[in-house]
């Protein structure tokens, strides 16, 4: 292992209490395509958090699940797609008493205290949208470039959606869920090769349309700059793992791409849905349960999210996984 | 032909290029015209007629007007054949993603109605039919000005049934005295790119400006040949009184001249980027996509997006196997016909176009009242 390498491990997911299928969903009202469209882009089961969970519970459990590995960590970067999920403090309590430290009740500082992780630093990230986690994986490796004392780094993000919320956001279908891992110099894991990010600003409040209306060529273009970034050709790449959308987008994204869809993986589109900004984490962790990447093997992470956000890493399984 | 003496009946009367024949008759020639006007009914027939009265209102004693649909039996019953010496059949339904029983009914059996039609006009001299440069379907390479086949297969069924048009005409009815004219793709009405009459290769720009179609079908060295309606309609009312008959003109600028499919969407890009609302949405030039890959984006479409970019997507479809073939139109006998040849400067038609759909916002110019 060089010294200079920075790696991704432990990885952990964690759901919304209750499970749905898709056309329970439509029943009560969730969605806007029919049951129908959606299991044919692959959606089969979604995941809500009861009434009392909030979204910090869910980072909980996440991180709760890999607090054995979490060692001297120097810093959290917790990442929520919506907004108020980066405050746990009760809004009715600030229009009480017009007190705006109700607004700032803030879950990573909570997390940081529930895991004794006394010598990090909280970033909290909140304008990536379903992109957080993968920006989230480019503050960890900037910090730890630039701060080698910060040594570990904590990433997660967790959502989940407020009381009445339709659970379908530009033709997916959306669960509540957190998901976590640990940035660091290793050893383990997979080396972080590359990170980048475009944000295009003046579509911030695009309609769905134009959202997918960008979504190819935007998309093409953050895994192309990414690629030239990690000095690579998409020949080198030997899987992709996008967040989990309709299956066909990434049918005719892999042609464009001249990458095999045989190796884009979306393991868990049917029984996640798209857990907002965890999918990548998901689907990675559900590869290595399942024992399908080799050491050496690079993966390439990427993702689209409101902004409009697209975010895209490269990793390598380091020998050390083998 | 030396019509000037006689009648020249125009179908398709009041449609883009035969209401662009007529005023170059009426601007040129002594001739008498018949309008034929395809009218459901008398309240039809008269909103059209109103309008082309209005439009070439200081000629009125050389017009008349006829209705008919060439979905009826017989739909020239009213028309006197006698006095007819030429005919320009520019009645169509020229939409890309015409269904193929509407395609065979109006554009082949509609046809093939005016084709016996003009068999019994007796000073008949001249017969023109309006066909398209796509009537040689997906056949690459080298295309003369000659009779085709359908070896290749179409894009769509409207490409389909000028070709079978065409066939039936020169089958059926060689002894009239015809003329084809395979015609390019219209993009403007001049060179100023004043835009009348909208088509699929102004939505598709229309869907690029609006961010809307970020996977463009085709090769990009594809040739496109494009046009001003101006010269269409020049050359074909040149070729109409020329008195050679049965001649096959592809009115398009040779391959050389043609625009290549890139170039066009830079071309568009460039034009867009002077508008500041464009420049601010950062919208990426296109991703040139196989045919496999865009027939997955049409077939799946309506899955993961709204009805904007599935009318979007379906809306290039039908004409989508077009950009993958790279056609060698050859245009001899156009241009010993006419002499002198248009200006070949598509750059400069294909940009004043753009600048002048975004300057309209994509909504068209009224009519040329001239």
């Amino acid at each position: 292992m060089r010294t200079s390498e920075i790696l991704v491990d432990h990885f952990s997911v964690a759901l919304g209490e209750s499970t749905f299928t898709v056309d329970d969903a439509a029943r009560a009202g969730k969605t806007v395509s029919s049951p129908a469209t959606l299991k044919e882009s692959g959606f089969r089961l979604h995941h809500v958090c009861g009434a009392g969970t909030t979204s910090y519970d869910l980072a909980y459990r996440a991180v709760n699940e890999i607090r054995g590995a979490l060692g001297d960590i120097g810093a959290v970067v917790y990442a929520t797609c919506i907004p108020a999920n980066g405050n746990v403090g009760e809004e009715k309590k600030f229009r009480d008493t017009g007190d705006v430290k109700h607004l700032m009740n803030f879950p990573a500082s909570r997390l940081q205290s529930a895991f004794a992780m006394e010598r990090a630093v909280v970033i909290g990230l909140n304008q990536q949208a379903c992109t957080g986690m993968l920006g989230s994986l480019r503050l960890a490796r900037m910090m730890l470039t630039e701060e080698p004392e910060v040594g570990r780094v904590l990433c997660l993000t967790a959502d989940r959606f407020p009381e009445g919320a339709l659970y379908e956001q530009s033709y997916n279908l959306v669960s509540d869920g957190a998901a976590a891992c640990v940035v660091s110099r290793g050893p383990g894991g997979f080396r972080l090769l590359a990170c980048h990010g475009i944000t295009n600003g003046a579509l911030a409040v695009a309609s769905d349309d134009e959202v997918v209306g960008s979504y190819f060529s935007y998309t093409y273009r953050v895994v192309q700059e990414t690629l030239a970034k990690a000095s690579l050709a998409i020949g080198e790449i030997d899987w992709i793992v996008p967040q989990n959308t309709n299956i066909k987008a990434w049918q005719i994204l892999a042609r464009l791409l001249k990458f095999d869809f045989a190796r884009v993986a979306m393991p868990t589109l049917g029984d996640v849905g798209h857990m907002i900004s965890g999918d990548n984490i998901a689907n990675l962790k559900r590869l290595m349960e399942e024992k399908k990447i080799r050491p050496g093997e690079r993966v390439l992470l990427v993702t689209a999210g409101y902004g409009l956000n697209w975010q895209c890493a490269i990793l390598e399984s380091a020998a050390e996984n083998g | 032909m030396n019509a000037e003496s006689k009648t020249v009946l125009i179908t398709g009367g009041d449609g883009y290029l035969g209401s662009s024949l007529a005023a170059s008759y009426l601007e040129s020639t002594d001739a008498s015209l018949i309008l034929w006007l395809r009218a459901g009914g008398a309240e039809e027939f008269e909103n059209k007629k109103s309008a082309l009265q209005r439009r070439f209102a200081g000629h009125a004693s050389r017009l008349s007007y006829a209705a008919g649909d060439l979905l009826d039996d017989e739909p020239f019953r009213a028309l006197d054949p006698r006095g007819i010496g030429g005919i320009i059949h520019a009645a169509a339904v020229t939409r890309f993603n015409v269904d193929e029983t509407t395609a065979r009914a109006v554009n082949l059996e509609g046809a093939c109605k005016l084709f016996r039609f003009a068999t019994g006009c007796p000073s008949l001299e001249a017969f023109g039919l309006l066909s398209t440069v796509y009537a040689s379907g997906l056949a690459p390479g080298a295309i003369a000005e000659a009779p085709l086949d359908d070896g290749h297969g179409f894009s769509n069924f409207y490409e389909w049934s000028k070709w079978a048009s065409e066939a039936a005409l020169l089958k059926h009815f060689g002894d009239l005295p015809w003329r084809i004219f395979r015609v390019a793709t219209i993009i403007a009405d001049d060179e100023r790119g004043t835009v009348r009459q909208q088509n699929a290769f102004h939505n598709t720009l229309k869907l690029l400006y609006y961010g809307l179609l970020s996977v463009m079908p085709g090769l990009p060295e594809t040739p496109l040949y494009l046009l001003s309606g101006e010269f269409v309609s020049r050359a074909i009312f040149a070729l109409m009184r020329r008195p050679s008959n049965r001649v096959i003109y592809h009115v398009c600028h040779k391959r050389e001249e043609a625009l290549p499919l890139r170039d066009l969407v830079d071309i568009a890009f460039e034009v867009f980027s002077q508008s500041e609302d464009f420049r601010l949405r950062r919208i990426l030039k296109p991703l040139y996509a196989d045919l496999g890959s865009f027939e997955l984006l049409a077939d799946g479409v309506e899955k993961f997006s709204g009805a904007v970019v599935s009318q979007a997507v379906a809306s290039v479809a039908p004409f989508a196997r077009q950009l993958f073939i790279d056609k060698d139109l050859k245009n001899t006998n156009l241009t010993a016909a006419l002499g002198r040849y248009p200006d070949p400067e598509l750059r400069r038609l294909a940009a004043e176009t753009c600048r002048r759909l975004v300057e309209s916002r994509w909504k068209p110019h009224g009519h040329d009242a001239r």
